[in-house]
């Protein structure tokens, strides 16, 4: 007597199959869906104050450099302070609604509390001086920031990505002088232009101490 | 498994030293062979666990939740992470740049010596002491009391307002109520009024006192500090007719006799005495000279330890040493003029006779070149004694000098004292102000200075937090740190420093000379307002200042390198000693010494190595740091010799009670090789009852055997053993290498016939390696040495690793469990097989960075990884905690988490409130550079890779090549005897480099063929091998 249908001995070769489809299929959801890439990169929360890097960087041309000072000698890119905002709009647009947050600050004293978007990974140390004096420009981790209104996270700022470039950093690297060149593409190099050997570590202290 | 036998172990049967760490390893003590053989003497126990735990738990319900937290592990990476903020600053104070720290020069008094420090600040926090090169009295050096001062300043139990009648009360009501009684003081001009102050090298402090003495023209200032520097310019006053402070350079000296004279730790000016003595005994070639130190002392220190001979004798008997030397001296033809005939007929019982005829001889043959320095221990006759014997020896002027002290109206403490105390009893004060101290605490037994206190109407207290002294006084007011305020400082030899404060008062301390100030009130020169501690500095610069104009420039220069240039006066050098006076006051009779033995002993109060006289009892760096001879932790201990303990039936840790003239203290016993027999050694400082969390009943308070007559060391005092037991935790036999030859040293001749004798027993592996080895000749190849011969053991490097590393404290509980957390170990081997007699070898230990790392081979995550530097990096955040790398540490150098010791959520908790909950305003200490590691993690030096790192970025900003000297890890810089260079093993030029190539270097346990970065410089000693000597050694 024949219990089961005869269409059941597939059953062993279909689960098989089946079953290690519906495997890789997991696997690269989590392996593509969940990591930085698709997951950090277009973070772009609501700051305190409407500030626009397209009007002032890109529009204006302020140099990154005029508010995140000291970029060049210092592990951290700064915010800047309060006062270097009031710099110009305690005389530029002085009643501006937008600018309200700013100058409450400057008048009680508080920070203005801005929400961090390029956060690196926990326990990994990052010199921004290392990387200036290497070469490597803003646009390169930051992207166009001066098409950005809002703050948006453009790379994935994880370690295999850092690991990417200090691998292989030639193709990022750029003349001194362009560091802040938003528009930079390698072949504005000036003619006989060498990127510098810049040996960047891949060990782990590296990064982590 | 069984352990095989090492093939080196016991290097004794061939003829060489003899190395152990306690007496219970070198006789080979069962329960200590376990623990070695255990590795990790504890894994987490079950009474670590809260209580219940291990019942509720079923195994099958820690599988469910194990399973559905590996479960749920896969959706971490849908969260978010959380939302971080940036508080930039709103108007950001000029020249901070956010994540570049600050350095401030500023100076710190210690141990009556001002050292010169540059303090870092990270964004307004200070975070790190370091010396100040251009400072005379640090040379860019700092001991481990400055090292571990920054803890101080975030000490969570500080007071935080004035306290009034045991209420707190705010600084304005104190102010007003203390003005008032100023004023109304003023009518008797201040007679009923006493001022208690701490002795002081602060010009300011001296002027504002004397404007005090003006205004009050009745009133008295008393000196008191339990731990001084009062015999030696009592000394000085005798023998010159005014005090004035000796100074001495070891480096030039040839022949160093110490009379129980802790120099190179507890003494003040430690660390320039100990960049000296290193000096001198610093051999480059066997060519090289060094100096020789005789040692006289009772118990075993740090300079006993450094010694080239050392003769064990009751600190009593200290004085009849000095007498029989000087009598030696004199006889063989030196002209001590009336002084001769004082010395008295002192029997030598127990003086070998060679230590005085051969001593006697070596000193006579380097006139000029020969250093006898004294003890502040030693009563003021025998400092007298020394001056005149350097005098006539021709020492001064060329490796003594004298230089004048501060404060000339300093008297005698003890003395000073217990006039105060009688005054107190007779009525004759109203008003005491206490200028910091603690005498209620650290008052000899005798003057009973808390029971006296309650007679007096109004009393002020200027302390750091509410102790002993505050809880017994009217008014209580919070003391400034000292890097929270002004003030200024002269160093021994007279350079003047200003008192830079970093921080703004956190807990709205005042300085003593602010409080000075408010007492010199309407004699001010801006009217009634007092002088804030900035103004009264400037003022007595200005008033000292020669240059007429451009004072501001002379301020900021004073400012910014840490010191007034040119402001040491000359050394000068006394003409007369006062021969007569000296020998009156050797001459004066004095009560026959009372016999040792029977129960009978001598005590010894000694000034602890980390506590002082207690002031830093609530600093856990300090608490748990191993002392630097016995390596105990959170405790003091009475130190006995073998002999002693099994004359009086007391072993260590048994509970001993003292007991002279109706004054007694319990104190657990602790035997120490090399200690004089029928002496007793305590140390102030423990056993506080109101210092605070982690100081508060931490080992044994001895101030109450102490008297006004015997400050120091007194005789005929009774033991009796309690019967009761207390643990000692000690880490001696933590860690253990088993025997393995690893402190090498030789003497200077066996030096000079072999020159490269430490190669011989740090052979090189026999064995071929595994794998092809990692090609490094390339790019930096990071490398240390240590010299053994400079290190003294002074242990200041341990907490310079611990500030710079955020290495955790973990309590005394966790410590006798194994689990210290410190990356940088001093080990204290002592030397030959006379238990009675050792000699002792330091050796600074942490993690030696071995090309050929064992840890790394057996990391299954891959978490400890060779850098191609050569750096064993560790990457805390892969690390599981497997502790397999500790197992294959040939050094056991590797530290691991076994709780959350740096706060954080704990699992139980153990018995002892030290973590768990860090206090936050001590987070504000931790080094921003460097990963705070939680439980779970292996961690261990890494050579201070920030440092290292941070040294790379900066060559790389300004393009030029990392040079050598560029880059120090924590210990280097801090190293008063500069015993740890650190750089490029590829920079032929490099002082690494060369050290590591002189013929003394080695590779510490080379025969496993581990090839460690670390290399060591066997350590030399020198003794004396004229043939009187050796014959009497016999």
């Amino acid at each position: 007597m024949q219990l089961f249908p005869r269409a059941l001995n597939k059953l062993p070769l279909v689960a098989a199959v089946g079953l290690t489809g519906a495997l890789v299929g997991v696997v690269f959801v989590f392996w593509y869906y969940f990591s930085p890439k698709n997951l950090q990169v277009g973070y772009a929360p609501i700051q305190p104050v409407p500030y626009s890097h397209r009007l002032h960087a890109g529009q204006l041309g302020i140099d990154c450099r005029y508010c995140h000072a000291n970029i060049e000698r210092s592990a951290h890119a700064m915010i800047p302070p309060t006062q270097t905002c009031m710099g110009c709009h305690s005389v530029v647009k002085t009643d501006s609604a937008r600018l309200a947050n700013v100058r409450a600050s400057w008048t009680s004293g508080a920070p203005i509390e801005w929400v961090k978007v390029h956060k690196l990974p926990e326990h990994a140390f990052f010199d921004h001086s290392a990387h200036l004096a290497a070469g490597v420009g803003c646009s390169t981790c930051h992207g166009r920031i001066d098409q950005m209104d809002v703050v948006r996270l453009d790379k994935p700022i994880s370690m295999g990505w850092c690991l990417e470039c200090h691998r292989d950093p030639t193709p990022n690297l750029r003349p001194k002088d362009q560091i802040t060149n938003m528009d930079w593409r390698p072949e504005m190099a000036p003619p006989g232009w060498q990127p510098p050997a810049v040996n960047p570590p891949q060990h782990c202290s590296g990064c982590h101490r | 498994m069984k352990r095989q036998p090492y093939e080196l172990a016991n290097a004794a049967q061939d003829g060489g030293a003899v190395f152990w760490k306690s007496l219970e390893e070198k006789n080979s003590n069962d329960g200590l062979q376990k623990m070695k053989e255990a590795e990790f003497p504890l894994g987490i126990s079950p009474d670590e666990l809260p209580k219940g735990v291990v019942a509720q738990v079923s195994r099958r319900g820690f599988v469910k939740v194990g399973a559905a937290m590996t479960a749920l592990l896969g959706l971490d990476g849908c969260v978010r992470r959380p939302v971080e903020k940036i508080a930039p600053y709103t108007r950001a104070p000029e020249y901070a740049i956010p994540g570049v720290p600050s350095h401030y020069a500023t100076v710190v008094s210690q141990r009556g010596e001002a050292l010169g420090l540059l303090v870092e600040a990270h964004e307004g926090r200070p975070t790190k002491v370091e010396g100040n090169p251009d400072h005379p009295a640090s040379k860019g050096a700092a001991d481990l009391l400055a090292q571990a001062s920054i803890l101080d300043l975030y000490d969570p139990d500080r007071s935080t307002s004035v306290v009034h009648g045991g209420k707190p009360a705010k600084y304005d009501e104190f102010e007003k109520a203390f003005e008032l009684l100023m004023e109304a003081t003023e009518a008797d001009a201040g007679a009923k009024m006493r001022v208690l102050v701490q002795p002081t090298n602060s010009p300011t402090f001296v002027r504002l006192r004397d404007q005090v003495r003006q205004r009050f023209s009745q009133a008295r200032f008393h000196t008191w500090s339990a731990v001084s520097d009062s015999n030696a310019r009592e000394g000085a006053r005798l023998a010159f007719g005014q005090p004035m402070h000796a100074n001495y350079d070891y480096a030039r000296a040839r022949v160093i006799v110490s009379l129980d004279s802790d120099f190179l730790q507890t003494e003040p000016g430690a660390v320039r005495a100990t960049r000296s003595f290193a000096d001198g005994r610093r051999l480059r070639e066997p060519s090289d000279t060094m100096s020789r130190l005789y040692m006289v002392e009772s118990t075993y220190s740090t300079t006993g330890a450094n010694a080239d001979h050392r003769l064990r004798l009751p600190s009593r008997d200290v004085e009849r040493y000095a007498r029989l030397l000087a009598k030696e001296l004199a006889a063989s033809g030196l002209d001590l003029g009336p002084v001769r005939g004082a010395l008295g007929d002192s029997p030598a019982d127990g003086i070998p006779e060679h230590w005085i005829k051969s001593v006697a001889k070596e000193i006579l043959a380097n006139r000029g070149r020969a250093v006898i320095v004294a003890g502040t221990r030693q009563p003021a006759r025998v400092h007298a004694l020394v001056h005149a014997l350097n005098a006539a020896l021709g020492n001064v002027g060329q490796v003594v000098t004298y230089t004048p002290v501060v404060d000339v109206a300093e008297q005698d403490h003890a003395s000073d004292l217990r006039q105060l105390a009688l005054d107190m009893d007779g009525g004759k004060v109203e008003t005491l102000v206490i200028l910091g101290g603690n005498p209620v605490y650290d008052a000899p037994g005798d003057v009973k200075f808390g029971e006296r206190l309650a007679k007096v109407k109004n009393t002020f207290h200027l302390s750091s937090r509410v102790d002993e002294t505050s809880k017994a006084c009217a008014w209580h007011v919070p003391l400034a740190h000292s890097f929270e305020a002004w003030g200024d400082q002269r160093s021994l030899d007279g350079t003047w420093s200003i008192q830079q404060p970093l921080i703004q008062p956190l807990r709205d301390g005042k300085s003593e000379i602010e409080l000075l100030s408010l007492m010199v009130g309407g004699l001010m020169e801006t009217g009634d307002k007092p002088r804030s501690g900035y103004d009264s500095v400037r003022d007595t610069l200005r008033q000292v200042s020669r240059a007429t104009t451009g004072f501001e420039k002379q301020w900021t220069t004073a400012l910014s390198r840490g010191l007034l240039p040119g402001s040491a006066p000359f050394a000068f050098t006394p003409s007369d000693v006062k021969g007569a006076d000296i020998a009156a006051e050797l001459a004066k009779p004095r009560p026959a010494a009372k016999p040792l033995g029977g129960g009978q002993v001598e005590v010894v109060f000694t000034a602890d190595d980390k506590m002082v006289d207690g002031r830093h009892a609530n600093n856990p760096w300090l608490c748990e740091l191993p002392a630097p001879m016995t390596k105990i932790v959170w405790d003091n201990a009475a130190y006995l010799s073998p002999k002693t303990a099994a004359d009086l039936g007391v072993t260590s840790g048994d509970v001993i009670e003292l007991s002279r003239e109706g004054a007694s203290a319990t104190i657990a016993a602790w035997i120490l090789p090399g200690h004089a027999d029928g002496s007793v050694t305590v140390s102030l400082g423990w056993g506080r009852t109101d210092a605070g969390r982690y100081g508060n009943g931490r080992g044994f308070d001895v101030n109450r055997l102490r008297s006004v007559e015997s400050l120091h060391f007194t005789d005929g005092v009774a033991v009796r053993n309690t019967g009761a037991r207390h643990e000692l935790t000690q880490t001696q036999d933590h860690h253990s290498m088993e025997g393995r030859p690893v402190a090498i040293d030789a003497t200077l001749d066996e030096y000079k016939a072999t020159p490269n004798f430490s190669q011989f027993r740090s052979p090189t592996p026999r064995t071929l390696p595994l794998w092809n080895r990692r090609d490094y000749s390339q790019g930096h190849r990071w490398g240390m040495n240590i010299d053994l011969s400079a290190c003294t053991g002074c242990n200041a490097c341990v907490v310079a690793c611990q500030a710079e590393n955020n290495v955790a404290t973990v309590g005394k509980d966790q410590v006798g469990r194994g689990r210290e957390m410190l990356w940088l170990r001093v080990d204290r081997y002592f030397v030959g097989s006379d238990e009675a007699d050792p000699k002792v070898a330091m050796q600074p230990l942490a993690c030696v960075q071995c090309e050929e790392a064992p840890c790394e081979n057996v990391c299954p995550v891959n978490a400890t990884a060779h850098s191609p530097e050569g750096l064993n990096d560790m990457a805390y955040n892969r690390c599981i905690g497997t502790r397999y790398c500790a197992n294959n540490c040939p050094y056991k150098v590797r530290r691991f988490n076994y709780l959350e010791f740096q706060g954080g959520e704990q699992i139980g908790g153990p018995p002892e409130a030290l973590y768990g909950e860090l206090p936050e305003v001590r987070k504000m200490q931790f080094n921003p550079n460097v990963t705070v590691r939680m439980r779970g993690v292996m961690e261990k030096c890494t050579y201070c890779v920030q440092r290292i790192q941070e040294g790379k970025i900066a060559a790389k900003r300004s393009g030029q090549p990392v040079r050598d000297g560029d880059i120090t890890p924590a210990c280097a810089q801090t190293c008063p005897a500069n015993a740890i260079t650190f750089g490029d093993l590829n920079d032929p030029t490099a002082r690494v480099t060369q050290a590591a190539k002189r013929d003394r270097s080695y590779q510490l346990l080379a025969e496993i063929g581990t090839h460690p970065r670390t290399t060591y410089l066997g350590k030399i000693r020198n003794p004396n091998t004229s043939p009187e000597w050796t014959k009497e050694k016999g």
